[in-house]
């Protein structure tokens, strides 16, 4: 009641200080857990650090950990397979299969015949299942000897003995990203149908009028229309999918040899395996910077684009 | 999600064409999609079905090269006891759920606090502060973990389950704070007004008086950063290595490192950690949809 009744100047100011106060611990916790590990990982990229060494315990190295980092000639396969089979194949995957999925998924006759609800739901499945369970599936589906994929095709006479398919280097990038698209389909499909949501069925009608079949209405109306969620979407996936860990990992840990290790996969053992925590942050930092600059660089020619 | 359901005018569109067809059944094209849904539905459906039905069966029956399928009668609910009796699986479970149930409260309280000050103030440094929280979400965890670590151990964090919980909330922080700032400003200032008339402090009317009308927005939260932390893998592996520390995630994903002999035991464990993440989404699937479809983009 005082604080209403009397806004004396201790008040007021007690009030400006309020979203501040409210704020805190929001910005506290952000600034500990990101903010400061991000400084502390160039640091970290400069000294010779193992886990075992205190907090600011490590020998000054210079670029030495960014030298070794780049001489390794792991780094260009690992960059390689980051780029070709995270960054792009699983992305170019899914905004394909999540379009095709979404407008499938929007035809009417699914309505009609009261079926959309359970499509709807079991696209969304992969979804609810976390990404260590959509590894072990797959795993189990795929494994070598007793997996219910290689059961059918001995059965059916197609192969000679059982496929490795997480061993194989012809298969086991082709698993890794079936597992990884699989999972993380349907935050595309779903962001895809609510951006064809908000396309207007009288452009639709209009063009029926001007006699456009389904395909060219598709062209012409519901690609340009979602253009921009696609632009989006495909920037963070891309984005997610560079650093993504977790499925490698959990497939192959980079094997066989170290056929599919991917960058995310090679800072964790150079941190964690090898004992060697500057070299890891050394490979963070040239990730981070490789993806600001793609990111600045798509932003740049999409957004440019989109404005014509 | 009701309006996905409820509008008319799919990409195809041929709105008038259609009415007349409707009266006539079904058209080759309609057959075509329906076939081609159901396709796609099974597809996508069966490593997850698979992996729940082999749970049941032995591992003689699974393995005979001779059967695809386990025979109805072998079906048993063995590989589950040994689980939960042979294991540390009931440990990495009760973990998890510890872990995940302190995040999401955590979280929606201080996520209530720092939506409640977007929405209702405004200072100098706003903008600046929502642009930074948003940019943190697009931080990749896998660059953090080694920085995250070094500072953990130092401050005895490292296999806690307290470690867990702060690096959980600091992750839901900024999807939690926007979420919780758009559902603030579906709710009117004059209840604030009121309540603060009625003698309220800030911290009062947003306790008693503004939250309680925006408990869409908690549960929304709540729900949102429960599955989050109990899905999570990568902290939970490098944080917490200790046998009574791990969380249900990396304890399955030791289950089916490199000596896989028991996918019986391996596809219950799956289930049983994928249990509260379906139970979640089905209860709350609408919620959850339209929410992350508004920012929640981490992989």
């Amino acid at each position: 009641m005082t604080l209403a009744a009397a806004p004396g100047r201790s008040a007021r100011r007690r009030r400006a200080a309020t979203p501040y106060v409210l704020l805190a611990p929001t910005v506290v916790m952000l600034t500990i857990l990101f903010a400061v590990p991000a400084v502390y990982n160039v640091w970290l990229a400069l000294h010779k650090v193992t886990p075992y060494d205190a907090l600011g315990e490590g020998d000054y190295v210079g670029v030495a950990n960014f030298e070794s980092v780049l001489a390794n000639p792991l780094t260009p396969l690992s960059a390689r397979n980051t780029v070709v089979w995270l960054a792009f194949a699983t992305v170019a995957l899914r905004l394909v299969l999540g379009l095709g999925l979404a407008v499938l998924l929007q035809h009417s006759v699914l309505r009609r015949m009261r079926v959309l609800g359970v499509a709807r739901t079991i696209v969304l499945l992969p979804w609810m299942v976390p990404p260590t369970v959509a590894v072990a599936a797959w795993k189990w589906l795929l494994d070598g000897r007793t997996g219910l994929v290689n059961k059918i095709l001995l059965q059916t006479g197609a192969i000679p003995e059982g496929i490795p398919f997480f061993a194989d280097l012809t298969w086991v990038w082709p698993s890794i990203v079936a597992v990884f698209v699989w999972r993380e389909l349907p935050f595309v499909v779903i962001s895809f149908m609510a951006g064809l949501q908000a396309i207007s069925a009288e452009q639709y009608e209009a063009a029926s009028i001007d006699g456009a079949d389904g395909w060219r209405s598709f062209w012409h109306i519901t690609l340009p229309n979602l253009r921009p969620i696609i632009a989006v979407i495909g920037l963070f996936i891309t984005i997610g999918a560079f650093n993504n860990f977790i499925y490698v990992w959990l497939t192959t840990g980079g094997g066989p040899g170290t056929f599919t290790q991917v960058l995310a996969t090679q800072l964790f053992t150079t941190a964690f395996v090898d004992n060697h925590l500057g070299g890891g942050a050394a490979i963070g930092l040239l990730m981070s910077g490789f993806m600001l600059v793609f990111a600045a660089v798509y932003l740049l020619t999409v957004l440019r684009r989109g404005d014509d | 999600m009701t309006d996905l359901q409820t509008r008319s005018g799919g990409p195809q569109g041929r709105a008038a064409l259609r009415v007349v067809r409707r009266r006539r059944g079904l058209t080759a094209s309609d057959v075509g999609v329906l076939v081609l849904t159901a396709f796609v539905c099974v597809a996508i459906a069966f490593p997850f079905v698979w992996m729940v039905l082999t749970s049941f069966f032995p591992t003689d029956e699974l393995f005979d090269p001779t059967r695809l399928f386990p025979r109805p009668e072998r079906a048993t609910l063995a590989n589950y006891a040994l689980l939960l009796s042979g294991s540390n699986f009931a440990t990495y479970m009760v973990n998890s759920a510890i872990v995940s149930v302190g995040s999401m409260l955590a979280s929606v309280v201080i996520s209530s606090l720092s939506g409640y000050a977007f929405s209702r103030y405004r200072f100098r440094g706003r903008q600046v502060v929502m642009v930074a929280i948003l940019a943190v979400q697009l931080f990749p965890f896998v660059i953090l973990i080694t920085p995250m670590y070094a500072f953990f151990s130092e401050l005895g964090l490292l296999n806690t389950r307290l470690g867990l919980v702060i690096a959980y909330v600091a992750i839901s922080l900024p999807f939690a704070s926007y979420l919780m700032l758009g559902f603030f400003e579906t709710v009117p200032r004059s209840l604030d007004e009121a309540a603060r008339v009625d003698g309220c402090g800030v911290i009062g009317t947003l306790f008693r008086v503004v939250l309680p009308v925006a408990w869409p927005g908690i549960a929304t939260v709540g729900i949102n950063t429960f599955i989050l932390a109990w899905e999570e893998y990568l902290f939970a592996k490098v944080l917490n290595t200790d046998e009574s520390m791990k969380t249900v995630q990396v304890g399955l994903a030791n289950f089916f490192g490199e000596f896989t002999t028991r996918w019986d035991l391996v596809m219950a464990a799956s289930v049983l950690a994928s249990l509260p993440t379906i139970i979640l989404f089905a209860v709350a699937q609408r919620r959850l949809v339209s929410g992350l479809a508004v920012g929640g983009v981490k992989e």
